[in-house]
């Protein structure tokens, strides 16, 4: 088993999982509170990727990444990115990937939260973005914390998004899941083993921590 | 001085109507919004607030305009000088009392008021307990005084006593009173309780379907134009007992048990639990003072 | 509580104070107010309003022969007696209508009140309510 697979999902997840937080919270946001007639599609478009098969996604992302296309090539004259085959391409295709494990869980947390103190923090003057950061999160700390668990470990275990666009290029999209594969086509059970065992074994770590720390704080909340 | 003249389409889950308020309030003025359930008072104070957006109109507060339809004016609840006491808890959960104070303050003269506020409202033990450890009426403490940190030119009241006990109701109309006397804010109180308004209100509007059918002194508007008991207070019957040739009926007004003699054609009208007014000649109570205050 | 209702014949101010003479039925009823007709609309003459009083207000007399201060003084025949051991009920006709009064049952006896009989029905100025 090679680390650098192991090291790559974890980047991935990470900067996935941070790019999610600061586009995820606001999209959950507006979700929540909208009374636009445009929220049920921008909802079905957040959560389409529950559905569709990755490589779906994968497929038109590589398609329109692809600098033979309008938006790829505009991308690369503009940008200068190239979003295929490329660690930066996979990071934009998991951030889609992914979003709707961050947007639901923070967006319901936000809509079960009481509207009252929504307006409560505006009565004593203070605009969207205070409210949010003082007032609203830090009371669907629960919702948060499953947003960003399930957007990293959902960032993990992706692999058809991830072939699709990024291939199996060493320490630049070759990503554990992706290696596992290829170990398994090569017969190498052993190293595939290896790797499994390692994503298993944090994942479960992983979710582990979330439900008990959620446990707890529903408990404590039930005590008061 | 307040110049509220607004229209709004009102749907509840069966019914619609339009809300229509026309008023002037003056500034210091303690009024009362009364009227049933569903009559528009919650509406009228969030119009207020700028959590409802009214369909046209006019809220003028002081010299500034809050809203005006015409002249595309619609100022943001952060923006409006108010304080705002909610019918449910609004505290926010994550803070301890103090921090709930401090979130208010945005400008460093209010921290000097902030110590005589949490003096007003007797918070001095409480702040640095969470507001989910706080019973019912300490929550509502901490919610007003929360409410006059920012020093508001109004302040909305959303039957905040509602759920209190009979002390603590009373305990907390005083300390309302008291702070407004102090700050000088002007008040609109929404509530269903009768001795509240004669206690509270130096005016009250009696909403009905999105109208203010009646408005004037608590007096006025509560005592059908019977003029000279000028000792009135409305309590609640709590017992009716046939004494010789008369009746004896129990009156509790605000916490004291008062007993009025009636004739057997009143007596019949009264029932246990009904809201009466109890009025006597000026001329007639017996004044003394009590030893030793 | 008795209802009678007459017309405001007169009315007589100083400072918060309000005078009224009102026309029940022939009859000159006065009322005294803390009030002013400034601010009470219908504290004007001619206006017709309910003049009331408790039944516990209500005095009899009979064959009154000293000068009284009571200003109100009805004639009235005595329709039924209700007798309780303290205290008694009398059922009063009179045109402005019927009027209760309730009085010791000791003062039954020792006027001697007999249903059918003719009495001064009273009440003091200062307990009687006026409403539009």
């Amino acid at each position: 088993m090679e680390w650098g697979p192991i090291i790559l999902t974890f980047q991935l997840a990470g900067i996935t999982t941070l790019i999610l937080v600061f586009l995820g919270i606001p999209i959950a946001h507006w979700l929540a509170y909208t009374k636009s007639k445009g929220k049920p599609v921008i909802e079905t478009l957040v959560s389409m990727p529950l559905v569709l098969p990755p490589t779906v996604l994968g497929f038109y992302l590589l398609v329109a990444f692809s600098p033979a296309n309008g938006f790829g090539e505009w991308l690369k004259s503009v940008f200068g990115l190239q979003l295929v085959f490329s660690f930066e391409g996979l990071v934009v295709a998991s951030v889609i990937y992914s979003l709707p494990f961050m947007v639901q869980p923070i967006q319901s947390g936000l809509s079960n939260l009481s509207i009252t103190l929504k307006e409560a923090s505006y009565s004593l003057g203070k605009g969207k973005t205070s409210t949010l950061l003082r007032v609203l999160l830090p009371n669907i700390k629960a919702s948060v914390l499953t947003g960003i668990v399930l957007s990293f470990a959902h960032t993990i275990g992706e692999f058809g998004v991830v072939l699709m666009i990024g291939g199996n290029i060493p320490d630049k999209t070759r990503v554990a899941s992706i290696a596992i594969y290829d170990e398994v086509e090569a017969l190498n059970y052993d190293s595939a083993n290896r790797y499994s065992v390692f994503l298993l074994v944090v994942t479960f770590l992983i979710l582990l921590t979330v439900y008990i720390i959620n446990g707890r704080s529903v408990r404590s909340k039930s005590h008061d | 001085m307040i110049r509220v003249s607004v229209n709004k389409m009102l749907k509840a889950q069966d019914s619609e109507f339009n809300l229509q308020i026309d008023c002037t309030i003056q500034s210091g003025e303690i009024i009362g919004l009364y009227g049933d359930s569903g009559a528009g008072k919650t509406s009228f104070l969030r119009i207020m607030a700028g959590l409802m957006t009214p369909d046209s109109g006019k809220v003028l507060v002081g010299g500034n305009r809050w809203f005006d339809r015409k002249g595309r004016v619609n100022l943001k609840t952060s923006k409006r000088s108010i304080g705002y006491v909610f019918q449910e808890n609004a505290l926010f959960p994550n803070m301890s009392v103090r921090r709930n104070l401090l979130f208010a303050v945005d400008e460093t003269h209010q921290m000097e008021s902030l110590d005589r506020i949490v003096e007003l409202t007797q918070l001095e033990r409480l702040l640095e307990r969470m507001p989910n450890s706080l019973s019912g009426g300490q929550q509502q403490r901490v919610a007003l005084a929360r409410a006059m940190v920012r020093e508001p030119q109004v302040l909305l009241l959303d039957e905040p006593l509602s759920a209190l006990d009979h002390n603590m109701r009373s305990s907390m109309q005083d300390i309302i009173l008291k702070s407004q006397r102090e700050l000088g804010f002007t008040c609109i109180l929404v509530t269903h309780d009768m001795s509240e308004i004669f206690k509270m209100c130096h005016r009250v509007f009696s909403l009905r379907e999105g109208n203010i059918v009646k408005r004037g002194t608590p007096y006025e508007v509560f005592s059908e134009n019977r003029s000279g008991g000028k000792f009135s207070f409305t309590g609640e019957v709590i017992d009716i007992v046939k004494e010789d040739v008369i009746y004896i009926v129990t009156v509790l007004i605000g916490s004291q048990i008062t007993k009025v003699v009636a004739d057997e054609s009143e007596a019949s009208n009264f029932a246990k639990g009904d809201r009466v007014l109890v009025s006597s000649k000026a001329f007639n109570p017996i004044i003394q003072k009590i030893p030793g205050t | 509580m008795n209802i009678l209702t007459g017309k405001i014949s007169k009315v007589s101010v100083n400072g918060n104070l309000t005078l009224l003479d009102i026309d029940v039925a022939g009859e000159n009823f006065k009322a005294i107010l803390i009030e002013n007709p400034d601010k009470v609309e219908f504290l004007r003459e001619g206006k017709e309003v309910s003049v009331m009083f408790k039944e516990t207000e209500v005095v009899i007399g009979k064959k009154v022969e000293h000068a009284i201060s009571l200003r109100n003084r009805l004639l009235c025949t005595i329709k039924s007696i209700t007798k309780g051991p303290l205290l008694s009920k009398l059922r009063l006709e009179h045109m402005a209508g019927e009027i209760g009064s309730i009085i010791t049952s000791n003062a039954v006896e020792s006027l001697q009140l007999v249903e059918g009989e003719e009495i001064w029905a009273m009440i003091k100025t200062n307990e009687v309510t006026i409403s539009e």
